[in-house]
């Protein structure tokens, strides 16, 4: 995945660029509004990640610019500001997610590769299949191996989300965002109890588990 | 060269120009006056001489020039008002009581009456001649002759003069007292914004206590000192606040940093000296700086909640809707952890709030709930309509309560009871709840739960408590 960093302090820019790099991404860096600007419009990217307060140009008029171009790449805010009102903010500006700083590398990775997904399903799909997995959203069933499986409303969601984003490790907190809109950091471990119920329907049964933990990330659904 | 204060202030102004439109009303006032009596009085002078012509006419058709004549006399010698002249038909005098006649009329015809204003000389018994308005009346007689009937009108005159005088005299009196009422409400009224200028002036240089008297009279000044007061009540707390906050944040993080930094001086002199495990210590200084970041997004959030006095983006709804939600969230953690769930929710009610906010309050107390229930007790999640009308959201446990002398303090900042240190958690969560509801101008109220019964209990039952919606 090409993704551009645009970021003025250049120690988080390299931090993210050797990290990604890693996780096998091909990274471009700029270091202001402007650079990062010019940045997107020469090149294509899959993500952008986009810091919001920088020099020169900030992250909000730079991704406004660009969605005024047409330029449609999903960008990752990333800001010291975390008021629901910034995020709401950054959110209508063009930006697709909103990472709060400081932010723990395993959620930036998760929510950058769930951004590049994102993309591909532009058309309306009414089917989901992740291995032996197959989610009708029309009907709201699930099936594996050609077994129903019953689920509540907000386990199908969740299941639902993690099926749009298979292989991809997805965080606690993006669930908690993402299925069930709440931008808080529970000091239970509600999520995981949440999954595990999830887990004990989908897996428990056959003869391989395809909901993983991912030790110190969150969990992984693997096809 | 600059007017005297008093004389700039609005009130003078208004009174001046109040005074000015008052003055062209009674001119015009004035005029009306003076012509409807002057008119009034010509008309009556004439109608009086018309009269006495119609008489003196009717005398000669009867009994011709020699008894109008002798009427003439009579009436000359009386204390008639009235002024004639009897002429032969080439204008010369036969008799009367003046010399010549006024209106030059040779050639009008019998029965032609012709009017006119005049002056007569007299003299005023001193010896001096002075001219007095007069009207006249002349008309030929039947016979050819010339009658003449005038009246002095110098007397009506006079009396419209001294009606003129009165109303001159009142206008006058009305500018002056006008323009001392004026004045004396200017001073009242700029003696007022006065001291609102004074309160004003002191805030502008730094004295936050001023305050603007408020004096009773529950006028539209008391209405702005009080605005005023208010305004900088707010202004001093929301200062307050963010003063508050800032040292708040400094000594909220300053312990955990210091913690911290123990941790990994520590930790390097261990693997220094080849005892400790580096690893382990990264892995462990890692999670110390996550408590310290969820400490200091718990003090920041808290801190600006206080600072902002009012939780931004309120909207209304339903708050069964949210408790359901939250219910939701929890029942699988409840029942994993062997915990009773109960939810009971008033439909139909509506609360202002912000949702988010709300939501991490009650995520915090149901946190709080599961955390102190030991396994096999129960929690209840309830919503409903206080009597009056306030909106109370509650959680309430079977877990070890908070005694009563506690109830106060637990919901400062940081406070954490004895019996409660082996719990992971920042002690921080009961102060958000409290900031949010006092950012929504409701409260939080801690009583004991449903009672010991067996090993369990008292139990605990938090209520937040929103103001009604209005």
């Amino acid at each position: 995945m090409r993704i551009l960093i645009v970021e003025d302090d250049l120690e988080a820019a390299e931090v993210m660029d050797r990290g990604l790099t890693e996780a096998g991404h091909q990274c471009v860096r700029a270091s202001d509004g402007e650079a990062g600007l010019s940045a997107a419009q020469a090149g294509e990217f899959d993500v952008m990640i986009v810091d919001r307060m920088m020099p020169r140009m900030d992250g909000v008029s730079m991704v406004q610019a660009l969605r005024r171009e047409g330029d449609q790449t999903p960008v990752l805010f990333l800001s010291a500001l975390g008021e629901i009102n910034d995020r709401v903010e950054g959110l209508k500006a063009g930006g697709d997610d909103y990472l709060v700083k400081p932010y723990a590398f395993v959620e930036l990775i998760a929510r950058v590769e769930a951004l590049s997904r994102r993309r591909e399903t532009g058309s309306v799909q009414t089917l989901l299949r992740v291995g032996e997995l197959e989610m009708d959203l029309i009907a709201r069933t699930v099936h594996r191996q050609g077994k129903e499986i019953d689920l509540q409303p907000r386990e199908f969601q969740l299941l639902e989300f993690m099926m749009r984003h298979a292989g991809q490790s997805v965080t606690r907190t993006m669930l908690l965002e993402k299925v069930w809109e709440y931008h808080f950091d529970p000091q239970t471990n509600v999520i995981d109890v949440h999954v595990s119920r999830l887990r004990s329907k989908i897996d428990k049964g056959f003869d391989r588990a395809m909901l993983q933990t991912v030790r110190g990330a969150g969990y992984r659904l693997d096809p | 060269m600059r007017l005297p204060r008093l004389f700039r202030t609005t009130p003078f102004r208004l009174t001046l120009l109040f005074l000015a439109l008052f003055a062209a009303a009674a001119s015009a006032f004035l005029a009306y006056i003076y012509l409807a009596t002057a008119g009034e009085a010509t008309r009556r002078t004439d109608q009086n001489i018309t009269r006495e012509m119609r008489s003196l006419v009717a005398a000669y058709d009867r009994a011709g020039v020699d008894a109008v004549n002798q009427s003439l006399i009579e009436r000359a010698a009386s204390e008639r008002p009235f002024l004639y002249l009897l002429m032969k038909p080439d204008g010369s005098r036969i008799s009367g009581s003046i010399a010549e006649t006024p209106i030059e009329d040779a050639g009008a015809a019998v029965g032609v009456s012709t009017r006119a204003s005049f002056s007569v000389t007299d003299d005023d018994g001193q010896g001096r001649l002075v001219k007095h308005p007069a009207r006249g009346i002349q008309e030929r007689l039947s016979g050819g002759e010339i009658l003449f009937v005038g009246a002095d009108i110098s007397e009506d005159q006079a009396y419209v003069v001294k009606i003129t005088r009165a109303l001159w005299g009142a206008g006058a009196l009305v500018v002056v007292l006008g323009l001392a009422g004026g004045l004396l409400v200017s001073r009242n009224v700029s003696r007022s914004m006065g001291a609102l200028n004074d309160v004003v002036a002191a805030v502008r240089n730094g004295d936050f206590d001023a305050r603007a008297a408020v004096r009773g009279a529950r006028d539209e000044f008391d209405e702005l000192s009080e605005g005023i007061n208010e305004m900088l009540d707010r202004l001093q707390r929301s200062m307050a606040g963010h003063r508050h906050a800032g040292d708040a944040i400094a000594h909220d993080l300053r312990s955990p940093l210091t913690r911290l930094r123990a941790r990994l001086e520590t930790a390097y002199l261990d693997v220094e000296a080849g005892k400790g495990d580096a690893e382990e210590a990264l892995a462990q200084a890692l999670d110390d700086t996550d408590g310290v970041l969820k400490t200091f997004s718990a003090v920041l959030a808290i801190a600006r909640l206080q600072a902002a006095g009012q939780a931004p983006d309120q909207a209304l709804f339903d708050p069964a809707e949210l408790a359901a939600d939250l219910a939701e969230l929890y029942e699988p953690t409840c029942e994993d952890k062997g915990l009773e769930f109960g939810a009971e929710f008033a439909k139909n009610l509506q609360v202002r709030g912000n949702r988010e906010f709300l939501a991490q309050a009650l995520a915090n107390l149901l946190d709080n709930a599961v955390k102190y229930t030991p396994s096999g007790g129960a929690i209840m999640l309830r919503v409903r309509r206080r009597s009056s009308g306030e909106i109370e959201f509650s959680v309430t446990d079977t877990g070890p309560g908070v005694p009563d002398e506690d109830r106060a303090r637990v919901v400062e900042r940081f406070v954490r009871l004895e019996n409660s240190r082996s719990e992971p958690g920042s002690g921080l969560g009961l102060s958000l709840v409290a900031a949010v509801a006092e950012a929504h101008g409701g409260r939080l109220e801690l009583s004991e739960g449903p009672g010991k019964v067996g090993e369990m209990g008292p139990g605990l039952r938090v209520a937040l408590i929103l103001p009604r919606a209005a």
